[in-house]
């Protein structure tokens, strides 16, 4: 990020754009704007539409079919009031806490170790990337045989060494600690890689200075290290936030659209879903679609708050610089 | 580089851009049947729904029609798919197949052709009445055909029950279980003797009791009907609590375990409908021929089956009801139950003398026989469309076999929420 600092001037060569004739942008440009219109009307037709409907059908009932009902408000009455919204706001969270922290933490310490002078290092990079894009319904039948009750391994293990077995997928935690294991499988190798770049942007200069002046490893690592690559931490971060509250996949291919045993297992996409396509109940299933945007939003602005405050006092950097 | 300058690029942008622009809304406007050959009805049906070599045969042309047709087998999401062309108006088959969830379409059932214009009601003899029922709409009108059907039995591990000292032979198991009662005191001597569960959850026993129930949820004016002291469901619900109570169930809540603890032989039984042995059969091969099935407790029921429809849209409904009737004569479903394993809905199929019995899964039992006798048992009831908002007690009752609920507390909450969903859609 300090080769972003220096881009805040304008590029030498570059000339100010001229004003020649006072014709309409869309007069001049036209073929311009027409080469780059595909996209804006696909996202017209496939993006925007489905959003702006959402937020009609948020105040109907609609079963899919028959003719709409306005309902006003009811849908989000009922959601403010409906247990089953909040179990699956909780379970989102905790999910996002019990994956996130132990994820980005191994993808540090991986980052790390890849980016000392090691043998096969490419190998490493492939594998480590390699469960990303593993299929999903695979990885969940695999992750669902692992972690089976009665026949598991982690179970046999477990026996093995004398412990009690614990019931993965048939208890709130243990359906809550399964996905976040799932979770952690498979983008734990992901910002491995996006941690490795970063670290690789840090100048050779700095630790050979820190090196002359005498610093330990920790001191190198807590004062180099992570402070160069917090932005990098930082964008992880919001990648898994969007990540977590989006979470849908694991859930459903390991435990079906109602979450397993006590709904565990349900987040908020997954109870929109189970609403919209299951239950046929498509007017709620956007009220919970804009529940999810206005909680997301919220968290954008405390992640953008974050990054501000952090960003003015130190060295001189000025506001909104970077990111 | 000059042969494609930019003017000719941009023209030619320009008109694909509007081919594409006018062939939508040409689509939007005109084509409400999926295909636009007049001499073709298009069938919507998934894999195994339906006979491939009649399909075929129908593909050459419908039998007394001149029409062919032709028929898509559709993936996943199949319900989504077709409501989707059924609310854009657009797309639409001619003739769609639609699971045993054909309830779901109440509320939309003008968008079905009553088939009784077609004077459907003079060959209602010739079906199961109980099913012929559940394809008539809570306004009389009958817009779902028969196809297959579900009846349950109780199967269970005759190996594993003569070992465990319990009766092994048909006869004498059905003739200990008649009611439930004594199907949980069964269990109790299996879990006593052979530390086997006789069935997975509790969720099951409450399923299948419905399943065997005349009354279900709602009633035919969809009142809600569970909330009664001696409702059907509170039955059912008190049923499987008992059997969890008692120990009997396996207490596994995920798919893939329960698959396991059947071929393992963890648990030795299950009420389910026909089809399952398929199933099974394809899950746990090495256990076939330790299977048998037995009457299940009071009277059997229908778990699954499927139905044919006509929308309103379809090109030819003459034709297309000449299809149905056609594909599922009595002798069609025998032939299809030879070769697709699918139940027929129609007695006589078991009478035509081309039903061919497939030994071996159950030993020298005839599960052609046993199941031909349990269809004709079926209580006839009606299914409601509101069923789909009552899914709170089947959870809740997971929940108890779990232990993180009271039953009690469990019960009132299925209850309340049920009743909070049906307020919500208007229903109460």
């Amino acid at each position: 990020m300090a080769a972003a600092d220096t881009r805040v001037r304008p590029e030498p060569g570059v000339a100010p754009v001229p004003v020649v004739r006072r014709r309409s942008a869309i007069g001049r440009f036209w073929p311009q704007y027409l080469a780059v219109s595909p996209f804006y009307l696909l996202f017209l037709v496939f993006g925007l539409f489905p959003i702006a409907f959402s937020i009609f059908l948020s105040f109907q009932d609609w079963d899919g079919i028959a003719p709409m009902r306005f309902v006003g408000l009811a849908q989000y009455q009922f959601l403010l009031s409906d247990p089953r919204f909040w179990n699956a706001v909780g379970n989102t969270f905790l999910i996002w806490f019990m994956s996130t922290i132990p994820m980005l933490f191994l993808a540090l310490v991986l980052a790390f170790l890849l980016h000392q002078n090691i043998r096969f290092k490419g190998f490493y990079r492939v594998a480590y990337f390699l469960p990303n894009v593993t299929s999903m319904v695979a990885m969940a039948i695999v992750f669902g045989s692992i972690f089976s009750d009665s026949f598991g391994i982690v179970n046999s293990a477990l026996t093995a060494i004398g412990l009690d077995q614990v019931p993965w997928l048939s208890s709130e935690w243990g359906i809550k600690v399964t996905i976040s294991a799932m979770v952690i499988w498979r983008f734990t190798g992901y910002n491995a890689i996006i941690y490795l770049a970063g670290l690789q942007a840090i100048p050779t200069e700095l630790y050979d200075a820190a090196k002359v002046d005498g610093a330990n490893t920790w001191r190198i690592f807590s004062s180099i290290t992570v402070p160069m690559l917090r932005p990098v931490i930082l964008f992880t971060v919001i990648t898994s936030t969007v990540g977590g509250l989006g979470l849908f996949t694991e859930p459903q291919v390991l435990l079906g659209d109602n979450g397993g045993v006590g709904e565990a297992g349900m987040t908020i996409v997954l109870y929109q879903y189970n609403q919209a396509f299951t239950q046929f109940d498509f007017g709620y299933g956007s009220a919970i679609a804009w529940a999810l945007f206005i909680i997301a939003s919220v968290f954008a602005i405390i992640n953008w708050r974050l990054i501000r405050e952090r960003d003015t006092p130190r060295g001189g950097r000025k506001k909104g610089a970077s990111a | 580089m000059d042969a494609l300058n930019r003017r000719r690029f941009l023209g030619g942008l320009g008109v694909v851009t509007g081919a594409a622009l006018s062939g939508t809304l040409a689509g939007c406007g005109s084509s409400t049947s999926i295909s636009a050959d007049p001499e073709e009805l298009v069938l919507w049906y998934w894999n195994r729904s339906v006979s491939p070599v009649l399909l075929d045969q129908a593909a050459q042309e419908i039998p007394g029609t001149d029409k062919r047709l032709r028929a898509d087998a559709i993936g996943g999401g199949y319900d989504n798919k077709l409501r989707t062309s059924l609310a854009g108006g657009a797309y639409i088959p001619d003739i769609a197949a639609i699971n045993s969830n054909c309830a779901l379409y109440f509320p939309s059932e003008d968008q079905f052709i009553d088939l009784n214009e077609f004077g459907a009601a003079d060959l209602a003899a010739d079906y199961f009445e109980w099913k012929w029922n559940l394809g008539t709409t809570p306004t009389g009108r009958f817009c779902f055909w028969p196809m297959d059907t579900g009846p349950t039995g109780f199967y269970y591990r005759a190996d594993i029950f003569a070992d465990a000292g319990l009766p092994d032979d048909p006869e004498s198991v059905g003739a200990a279980i008649t009611d439930w009662d004594g199907w949980i005191e069964l269990g109790q001597e299996l879990r006593a003797n052979a530390d086997v569960a006789i069935i997975n959850t509790a969720g099951m026993v409450f399923n299948q009791f419905l399943n065997a129930s005349p009354e279900r949820y709602f009633d035919r004016d969809d009142n809600p009907l569970y909330e009664a002291d001696g409702s059907a469901v509170r039955d059912a619900w008190d049923t499987a609590i008992r059997a969890s109570e008692a120990g009997i169930t396996a207490r596994l809540p995920v798919a893939n375990e329960q698959n396991a603890a059947w071929s393992s032989g963890r648990t030795a039984g299950h009420i389910e409908a026909v089809w399952w042995a398929n199933v099974l059969g394809d899950t746990a091969p090495d256990t076939a021929g330790s299977w048998r099935v037995a009457p299940q407790p009071v009277r059997p029921g229908n778990s699954g089956g499927s139905f044919l429809t006509i929308p309103r849209t379809c090109k030819d409904p003459e034709a297309a009801y000449a299809f149905i009737t056609w594909l599922t004569t009595p002798e069609h479903q025998a032939e299809t139950y030879n070769e697709v394993q699918l139940f027929p809905s129609a007695p006589e199929s078991f009478t035509s003398g081309t039903i061919a019995s497939e030994l071996g899964f159950f030993g020298e039992q005839d599960p052609l026989e046993f199941f031909a006798e349990a269809a004709l048992q079926v209580p006839t009831t009606f299914v409601s469309t509101y069923e789909a908002q009552a899914g709170a007690f089947a959870t809740e009752l997971a929940n108890v076999e779990a232990g993180l609920k009271d039953p009690e507390r469990a019960w009132d909450d299925a209850v309340s929420q049920t009743n909070r969903n049906l307020t919500k859609r208007g229903v109460i």
